[in-house]
């Protein structure tokens, strides 16, 4: 077994080109597509130094996901049509308005947000509106009222984020993880297909006399695509978290190990596809057309958020690209503890388990 | 040493081989001539443990390779059809790996891999890779790897297929020394006459998964006992002739090259004379008219009414 490993390593490093290539198309477009590490969206805003310096303009600044600019109108007029910003807010006392120039889904997001923010300041004045005029008392009862809302009387569970609602979206992050996730679905197929390739031109026969077990075989063989698929996420996550200077939100580490259950079922989904097709070019028109949709309806090139046909959410519940994705944001951006992700991560090691189990079956069973 | 028991494998409905009985003694080199399609691959990978039989059975030293194919394994080389190497390693890795997987080490691993390279002439091509190699040095390690574990039996699947006549001549020396230095038994596979005629003591004739003739080379030449071939050239062919003669009671079978006729008559007929009248009367021009010694070719051609190469 290690025989076969070392031959493969061999092979590798005289022909590493199929690893150089999409390593380096996953960085490349995730480097165009992702920006260069600014991951808070900018929004310029326009409001009154009176409103910026009140409740709302106080929440705004907390906002984690976006970055708020204050200016004049005419300049968030000129940024949005310079395509510098996608959309821009005009604050006014009890209400606003959102210029949109690109529809994107921040704006509903942004939308979202600000009105839940003066919704709050109009809770805040009716309550001071209760509490009677006087006005000494102003300032406790809203600090009561903020401790109050920090330590509630019932403990609220937090929401799975497989729910609906809103989502943080980490424009950066997720382009590294979608393409990462999407090319190395290749790197791994071609270097599970030298099964099907070896065992017609007669090499697994040699073996096979041999006093080589198959088991052997095929776990050196598996092993190898599964190494080799790591270790190219593992470069290409390296790059963008010292090189480019991607936020992993402290947890860099605990995304590479969770990465482990997404490339194990990518080496099965592999094995199964080469033990289905009858030959290499059937392999390699369906290679492609199985890896995009898998990326377009697992969430690799935008949020699976935001896509509403019934069907495809139902697609993308068996589609281990789906999980994958939702292990590295769930960890890296929502900050989930392991706990919350043992379902996708249980969900990807039994498709695996079944999905290579049929594979191997099904490899075994055919006359090459 | 080795049987095979009304072998059987059918693939769907159509039988690839069907009731195949063979048998091969140590030290012998046994030939296995067919057509392509005949059978021969599928046989052979059956004999080899790789392929389940339909039906039938593969004795070795009398136990059934089927249920216990370790033994028989252990002695087996096998040379596949197809180059079945790593194309981007070197000729020396080839031999590395596939002598690892076989359990040599070290030294003992070393010293193997320089013999089998001395024996296929590749020493000096050892540091090369196999994708550089020509069709005939690449058939020449395919081989090579198939013999670095010592095997008893050779079984080769068209070893010389689409290569050089040098390198092919060099093959089938070769395959000649192994047999003759080291008592090797071998089963060449192939469907090149000459290559069988010069190697092989015994002789199975396959075509369309059937067994249709076997024995030594003269008893099969012996099938042909009862008729001769007798080849005419000319300056040029005609139709007519070609016609004459095919109507001809005492001829057997015509087939023709470019300036050349080869007939099967009764071995007593005396049709010398015949043939020089038909040949007058249709204004053929004679260059000579020979009794020749039957072939292998003959005898495929006496079997089935086809020529061995189409
Ligand atoms: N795996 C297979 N599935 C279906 N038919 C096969 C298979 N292998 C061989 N055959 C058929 O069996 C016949 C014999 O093939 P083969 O043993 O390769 O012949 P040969 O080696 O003499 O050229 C051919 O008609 C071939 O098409
Ligand atoms: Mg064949």
């Amino acid at each position: 077994m290690i025989g076969i490993l070392l031959a493969k390593f061999k092979g590798f490093i005289r022909n590493p080109w199929t690893f150089v290539i999409f390593t380096g198309m996953s960085m490349l477009m995730a480097f165009i597509f992702g920006g260069t590490g600014v991951d808070k969206a900018y929004v310029p805003i326009h409001g009154d130094e009176k409103i910026k310096d009140s409740f709302i303009g106080q929440e705004l600044k907390e906002l984690e996901g976006f970055q708020f600019s204050w200016m004049t109108e005419e300049e968030i007029k000129e940024k949005i049509e310079s395509g510098k910003a996608e959309i821009g807010v005009v604050l006014g006392d009890n209400d606003f308005s959102i210029i949109v120039g690109v529809d994107s889904f921040n704006a509903d997001l942004v939308q979202q947000i600000i009105s839940g923010i003066y919704q709050e300041k109009l809770e805040r004045e009716q309550i001071l509106l209760a509490a009677g005029q006087n006005s000494s008392d102003e300032k406790n009862i809203l600090n009561e009222m903020d401790l109050a809302m920090e330590q509630p009387i019932f403990e609220i569970k937090s929401a799975s984020f497989r729910g609906e609602g809103a989502f943080v979206y980490d424009n950066s992050l997720h382009r590294v993880f979608g393409f990462s996730l999407f090319f190395v679905i290749y790197t791994i197929a071609y270097n599970v297909l030298p099964i099907l390739i070896e065992k017609r031109q007669g090499i697994w026969d040699r073996m096979i006399l041999s006093p080589l077990k198959k088991s052997e075989m095929y776990v050196a063989n598996l092993l190898y695509s599964f190494i080799t698929g790591y270790f190219q996420v593992l470069v290409i996550f390296l790059m963008f978290r010292y090189v480019v200077g991607v936020d992993f939100h402290g947890r860099f580490f605990e995304t590479l190990i969770l990465l482990i259950p997404y490339v194990f079922s990518v080496v099965a989904l592999a094995m199964l596809i080469s033990s289905i097709v009858k030959n290499v070019q059937q392999f390699n028109a369906a290679l492609p057309i199985l890896a995009v949709s898998m990326a377009m309806i697992g969430g690799a090139y935008w949020p699976i958020e935001i896509v509403e046909s019934k069907f495809l959410l139902m697609l993308s519940k068996i589609n281990p690209l789906t999980y994958g994705m939702e292990v590295l944001h769930g960890v890296a951006v929502y900050g989930y503890p392991m706990e919350e992700l043992l379902f996708p991560i249980s969900i990807l090691i039994l498709m695996g388990v079944v999905m290579m189990g049929i594979g191997i079956h099904l490899m075994e069973r055919r006359h090459v | 040493m080795i049987e095979l028991v009304d072998l059987t494998k059918k693939f769907k409905q159509m039988y690839a081989v069907k009731n195949l009985n063979m048998f091969i003694e140590r030290g012998e080199i046994v030939g296995l001539l067919g057509p392509n399609g005949a059978g021969k691959s599928t046989a052979i990978s059956m004999l080899s443990s790789l392929v389940e039989p339909t039906s039938g059975d593969v004795r070795f030293e009398n136990n059934s390779i089927l249920k216990k194919p370790a033994p028989f394994r252990k002695v087996v080389g096998m040379v596949p059809q197809n180059i079945a190497l790593y194309t981007d390693l070197t000729a020396e890795e080839n031999l590395l790996f596939f002598g690892r997987i076989y359990r040599l080490h070290g030294k003992e691993l070393e010293r193997k891999v320089d013999e089998v390279l001395e024996q296929i002439g590749l020493t000096d091509r050892r540091k090369d890779v196999v994708k550089k190699f020509s069709g005939g040095m690449q058939r020449r390690l395919n081989i090579g790897v198939a013999m670095l574990h010592d095997p008893e039996v050779l079984i080769m699947d068209e070893p010389t297929v689409g290569i050089d006549p040098q390198s092919r001549n060099y093959i089938l020396e070769t395959v000649k020394r192994l047999n003759e230095d080291r008592n090797m038994t071998v089963l060449y596979t192939s469907h090149y006459m000459e290559e069988v005629e010069f190697l092989c003591d015994r002789i199975y004739i396959m075509d369309k998964g059937n067994l249709i003739a076997s024995g030594t080379k003269d008893e099969i030449k012996q099938i042909l006992s009862s008729e001769k071939t007798i080849s005419i050239t000319m300056e040029r062919l005609n139709d007519e002739f070609v016609e004459v003669l095919k109507q001809n009671p005492q001829v057997n079978r015509v087939t023709t090259g470019e300036k050349e006729v080869t007939i099967l008559v009764p071995r007593d007929a005396n049709v010398f004379s015949e043939i020089i009248r038909l040949a007058e009367s249709t204004g053929i021009e004679l260059n000579s008219v020979d009794n020749k010694t039957p072939t292998l070719e003959d005898v495929f051609l006496h079997l089935t009414g086809r020529a061995l190469r189409d």
